[in-house]
């Protein structure tokens, strides 16, 4: 049980404080959490624990977009409901509000109040569908729009409330209008992997994630099959997913939410290709470190790789380092991480960082070695090779437009040196 | 749009004028629009509304127009309401007489034809929490609990607890808890279901304390046919609601297997919902119901670990570490299992170091035969990281793996690597483990002595290392071929020698090594003893007298004592207990899991007051009235270890069985109740645990740790009645006694502090009493409560001694009812027994 919500800007500012129960939580404890992310992360809550337990209370946190959502409680409770309460209250509020950021906050936080009164009741999560939560509080820009409808009849809008939370299907409100009968389906995946110091793709996974846009009107009923389930090592679904078809054969048969949602989402593990190489060659002596790095196209997806970049720690005890790239931009960044933009491959060469780090006096050799982090993005592809097979839409009025996309990027995409 | 005033946003404090100048200014335009009927009143009356909330936010004091708002809260604006609501809500309790001003309107609205607006009404009226409106609160309440809105019904439910909390006699009276009941079982709406459950629970538990039908009553919430009505609609419940459910299912004691299979298949989906929370209270409730049956728990294990494997990898970083605390509670638990997905394990960079270091852990446990070369050669990459600790932290695991495995070729030939990365703090982690695994592997010495002898000892700072290279020293003196003159340097630098323990072993390992080489030594083995006789440091001073006597007493008596034939080490100690990994394993999906400690290690009893969910003493399967559950939680806890037999400890036993060394073995079992008569010393060996190495030698010292441990649990003092050690009452005879026969005594004694402290489960008492001959039958309950039933048999004769004993160890009371075969007996055994309880801890 939660007994306070405290929303922080990131210099340790209270900009809403929501008490859950009669117990007040005392809102010093907020100057204790601040002192305590100074002292263990340099002002930087994205760097600390989770769950914190300060003198009085357990205190969990969560960072966003320099706003810190800080949970108190005093009593033992599932720490990962927590977490994931506090998850759900930054997402409810971003697609509220359109983003998340304190001035926003400031700016609306009467809505913040609303919003955090009905989705927990008496430190007890309560309603926390974006949709349920929306027909009892207005969003802001419909309450400017419409403000004299709605303070003059009130009634109309909670009149309608019961619908959702009497229906059997809680994340969907019965009646959707200004539907535009579309239904669009994106698969995103990221890949992890890690190359050792040999070159040995140690690991590669796949994390991916279907994410459905769906505008259709009525209570819409879907079946989506894939042409390779088999591929997946583990699933997680949206609580509209049916589970007993998906367990006899592979099939995904739901009435979605309407609006932008995760549908699924699932692990791809020990696959074996990786789309790029990227090769560092750090070679030192009497001082002197030679640093050579490689990238190129290791299997081609069939479709251009974008945005690449190669990101490394320089090693401590380096006086000073002379890199250049014949190809894309290199930048040493303050926190002395170098930082190689390639973009897309060339056609014609292969890119190449290459250069020389001065080691401090009397090291002869290096011992640290830096781990290189990739980015890429691919559109177009998943690349775990998961394929949908057909997508059917029923109990809609006429044929909707269905559209398909997916895309890769790289997630913990790590080369050792 | 809401301009935030600017005045409040740079006022942090409430004592600041600009505050209290606003507060004025507001006050002054509350009044005006107080009595307005200007069209636009309603919009500037909002605006104001939000300029007092803001300044709340920004702390400042706002109580003072607590009157002015509430002559304002007369409006049709829900917006408007709904700030009011807020507002009166923070500040009624300072305001207690003018709080009643607003019960007028949150009444009225109560009764308005909006749903919404009758909910937040009644939810505000609950949220003022002042103690003498309760008399306003019942009726709204009674009639919220039948209103045709699902929306109010769920207010009023949750309205029923904050009752409780503001008056518990007027909820009881009102009979609210029966119509939550009812209405738990019937309303059609999930979310009041559930808060019903959630009001019931809170009321009941506390309610417990005071009334034997309240704690029947909780009784029934975890009866099957709730659980199941409950279950059998999980699916209609929010995603937290589920998480309630399924924490109460998880406490749900299944009558046979069936029930248990029912139960999984009910929830087998719930393991792939999107939301964690929900995955791993349903991971609970399998691992809790499968307890009793091996096979299944191993199932479980493999079913629940690709859902964890995922929460880990793909939730927010948020998510991840509290999974995967859970994750290394299950891996520490089960390693064998999760040895195919080490991968999973592996450290990425982009981690947090806090998430490294567990992840460090599990590799470390789930190594064996087959990935251990993989392991261990990722380990490897590791040392050379960045991040010095998490560095240190690899080369230890590495060097852990090595301990525990029956191959260590290929990791001491990477430990010897190590040394020749020529880094100070690598090189001094890796002494120590080379130490710790020539003392597991003496047949490693050759290799080992070779790499080592070329390390300079001026290059090692750090005492721990130091002290490692030192014993070495001493200890293969005769292999090393300056050991006598690197050793002579160090004592020529005593004074430079800050570290006592680099001292300790300098000593030591000089005496070694005269008797080894003693022409070479004899000088060095003078200089170090003068200089230890002189040394500032007790422990340093007083080893160096001792040798120095032992050396004049006798030589060849002093060779036998610091130079006897070693044993190799089996098995080294674990720090933490099984017990207490037991008892967080109980607690799975709570905060213990992430600190790694039981609650009551961390929780804070002053603040638990109110709001905690004791288990209430009637909750424990003890007691005459169900002898059946007395026999199955006995079995519980055996089936239990023989689990963890089964699997975290297959590997200690068979490397025990491999060496052939069976001197003590170090895992405690948990399940002392009512089972084998452990001697005291056995007991007590448990308890000291700690960094003690079980089969030392076989010589002088264990005569010494066998008399410290003879002392250690405090015999019993020699009363006028004795009792036998070795009593044997089985569960369905002491079933009958204690129904049988009449009660001879009642009696509350207290507990020592440090007893009620150390009273963290019923085992750490239950052995205590063992070792004064009083025997455990049944045991449970919660902290801060215990319930046992003990029994005990006077010495040659056939008369039993049946205690019922309730410890509250919050207050460090307990309550006693004796019942004795021999009632003239019974003070005498009160007497014994009252002692025994309050030497609990003092041992």
């Amino acid at each position: 049980m939660l007994q306070c919500i405290f929303i922080l800007s990131d210099s340790g500012e209270v900009i809403v404080e929501k008490q859950m129960v009669g117990h007040r939580v005392d809102r010093a404890i907020c100057g204790w959490f601040w002192d305590y992310v100074l002292a263990n992360a340099a002002g930087d809550p994205s760097k600390i624990l989770q769950v914190v337990v300060s003198p009085t209370h357990y205190l969990f946190q969560i960072y966003r977009n320099g706003v810190t959502f800080l949970a108190c409680t005093q009593v033992e409770m599932p720490p990962l409901m927590a977490i994931e309460f506090l998850s759900r209250v930054a997402d409810v509020l971003t697609d509220y509000l359109g983003d998340l950021n304190e001035d926003i906050i400031k700016d609306n936080f009467v809505i913040v109040y609303q919003i955090l009164d009905e989705m927990m009741d008496n430190g007890f999560p309560l309603t926390t569908e974006p949709n349920i939560l929306k027909e009892l509080i207005a969003p802001p820009n419909i309450v400017n729009k419409m403000l004299n409808v709605v303070t003059g009849k009130s009634s109309t809008l909670g009149s309608k409330l019961p619908d959702a939370a009497a229906s059997f299907v809680p994340w969907r409100t019965t009646v959707v209008k200004d539907a535009s009968n579309e239904v669009y389906v994106n698969i995103v995946e990221e890949l992890d992997a890690c190359v050792n110091r040999e070159g040995v793709l140690v690991k590669c996974e796949a994390y991916g994630e279907i994410q459905v846009n769906c505008s259709l009107p009525g209570v819409p009923e879907l079946t989506m099959s894939f042409a390779n389930p088999t591929i997946m090592n583990d699933f997680t679904f949206h609580p509209c997913v049916r589970f007993r078809p998906w367990e006899s054969d592979q099939v995904l048969s739901f009435v979605p939410p309407d609006g932008q949602f995760k549908l699924m989402s699932y692990r791809v593990k020990k696959l074996k290709k990786t789309p790029i190489y990227v090769k560092p060659q750090l070679t030192s002596d009497s001082g002197n470190c030679r640093v050579s790095v490689m990238v190129g196209i290791r299997n081609d997806p069939g479709k251009p790789i974008d945005s690449i970049t190669v990101q490394f720690q320089l090693p401590p005890l380096i006086v000073s380092a002379d890199l250049t790239a014949n190809y894309g931009t290199v930048d040493i960044l303050a926190d002395k991480t170098c930082l190689w933009t390639i973009g897309q491959i060339p056609k014609d060469k292969a890119p190449a960082l290459s250069g020389n780090l001065r080691l401090e006096e009397g090291l002869a050799q290096l011992h640290t070695m830096p781990t290189f982090q990739v980015k890429f993005k691919i559109m177009g592809v998943a690349l775990s090779g998961l394929q949908i097979d057909k997508l059917d839409v029923k109990n809609t009025p006429s044929a909707p437009y269905k559209g398909f996309r997916a895309q890769t990027q790289a997630g913990k995409y790590e080369v050792r040196s | 749009m809401a301009p935030t005033v600017p005045s409040a946003a740079k006022s942090a404090s409430p004592s600041q004028p600009s505050g209290k100048s606003e507060v004025a200014d507001l006050k002054q335009q509350l009044r005006q629009l107080a009595g307005s009927r200007a069209p636009d009143a309603d919009d500037q009356r909002r605006d104001v509304f939000k300029r007092v909330i803001s300044c709340m936010t920004a702390g400042i004091d706002v109580s003072a127009a607590f009157g002015e708002m509430v002559l304002c809260s007369a409006t049709s604006d829900v917006v408007t309401k709904k700030m009011c609501y807020l507002y009166v809500g923070a500040h009624a309790r300072a305001h207690p007489d003018l709080a009643l001003l607003t019960i007028n309107f949150l009444q009225r609205d109560c009764r308005d034809q909006d749903p919404t607006i009758r909910g937040l009404a009644l939810r505000s009226l609950c949220s003022l929490r002042v103690p003498n409106l309760v008399e306003y609160l019942v009726t709204p309440l009674a009639t919220g609990l039948k209103d045709p809105s699902a929306y109010v019904r769920m207010i009023a439910a949750v309205g029923a607890a904050k009752l409780y909390h503001i008056s518990a006699t007027a909820c009881i009276d009102a009979d609210l808890p029966a119509s939550l009941k009812a209405l738990m079982l019937s309303d059609p709406d999930a979310q009041v279901v559930a808060n019903c459950l959630h009001a019931l629970q809170e009321i009941w538990t506390l309610e417990a304390a005071n009334s034997e039908a309240a704690a029947r009553e909780i009784e029934t919430l975890y009866s099957k046919p709730v659980v199941f009505y409950l279950l059998n609609k999980i699916k209609e419940f929010s995603e937290w609601a589920q998480c309630h459910v399924l924490e109460l299912a998880s406490k749900f004691l299944p009558s046979d297997n069936n029930e248990i299979f029912d139960i999984m298949n009910l929830l087998e989906d719930r393991l792939q919902h999107a939301n964690g929370a929900v995955v791993l209270s349903t991971i609970k409730v399998f691992l809790h119901l499968t307890m009793s049956m091996t096979d299944v728990h191993q199932q479980v294990y493999e079913r629940i670990k690709a859902p964890l494997l995922t929460l880990v990898g793909a939730g927010s970083p948020e998510q991840s570490y509290s999974v995967l605390c859970h994750l290394h509670l299950l891996v520490m638990r089960a390693p064998m299992l999760f040895s195919s997905d080490y991968k999973s394990f592996y450290c990425q960079f982009s981690d947090p170091s806090y998430v490294k270091k567990l992840k460090l852990e599990m590799l470390t446990a789930i190594a064996n035969e087959s990935n251990t070369y993989e392991i261990v050669t990722e380990l490897c990459e590791y040392a050379g990281n960045v991040d010095v600790p998490i560095a240190r932290e690899s080369i230890r695991a590495v060097g852990k793996i090595a301990l525990q495995q029956y191959d260590v070729n290929a990791i001491v030939d990477r430990l010897l690597q190590f040394l020749e990365m020529d880094k100070d703090y690598v090189t001094a982690e890796t002494l120590v483990l080379v130490k710790d695994l020539l003392r597991k592997y003496p047949q490693w010495s050759h290799d080992c002595i070779a790499v080592v002898g070329n390390i300079s000892s001026k290059n090692i700072q750090e005492p721990k290392g130091k002290a490692a290279l030192i014993w070495m020293l001493g200890e293969y003196s005769q292999d090393m071929h300056d050991a006598p003159y690197v050793l002579e340097s160090l004592v020529e630098n005593w004074d430079e020698e800050h570290s006592p323990e680099v001292r300790l072993h300098l000593l030591t390992a000089v005496m070694k090594c005269f008797f080894k080489r003693p022409p070479e030594t004899q000088k060095a083995l003078g200089a170090t003893l003068a200089a230890g006789l002189s040394d500032t440091h007790q422990d340093v001073h007083d080893r160096a007298l001792f040798y120095y006597r032992l050396l004049q007493y006798d030589p060849a008596v002093a060779e036998r004592v610091v130079n006897p034939p070693k044993q190799a080490v089996s098995v080294f100690a674990d720090t933490q207990s099984s017990e207490m990994k037991d008892r967080i394993f109980d607690e799975f999906n709570s905060l213990s899991v992430v600190y790694q400690k039981p609650s009551y290690m961390f929780t804070d009893k002053e603040h638990r007051g109110p709001f905690e969910y004791s288990e209430d003493l009637t909750n424990l399967a003890v007691g005459a009235e169900a002898p059946e559950n007395v026999i199955s939680a006995q079995r519980y806890q055996e089936n239990d270890n023989d689990l963890l037999l089964s699997t975290s400890d297959k590997e200690d036993n068979g490397t025990r069985a491999s060496n052939g060394s069976s001197t003590s073995t170090y895992n405690a079992p948990s399940d002392l109740i009512g089972l084998s008569s452990q001697t005291p010393a056995e007991t007590s060996l448990i308890n000291t645990g700690g960094p003690t190495y079980s089969s030392q030698s076989n010589f002088s010292l264990d005569d010494l740790l066998g008399l410290g441990v003879t002392e250690a649990p405090a015999p019993p003092p020699p009363p006028a009645l004795t009792l036998n050690s070795k009593p044997v009452l089985d569960p369905g005879t002491f079933q009958r006694k204690w129904g049988q026969l009449a009660l001879a005594l009642t009696q509350e004694c207290s507990l020592s502090p440090q007893g009620a402290a150390s009273l963290m489960n019923p085992q750490s008492l239950i052995r205590h009493m063992q070792s004064n001959h009083i025997q455990c039958i049944a045991s449970g309950g919660h902290p801060p409560n215990y319930k046992f039933f003990f029994y005990a048999q006077k010495d040659g004769a056939t008369a039993f001694f049946l205690v019922e004993c309730i410890v509250n160890t919050a207050s460090a009371k307990a309550q006693l009812k004796i019942k004795a075969d021999d009632g003239t007996a019974a003070e005498a055994f009160s007497a014994l027994f009252q002692s025994a309880l309050s030497k609990f801890g003092l041992s």
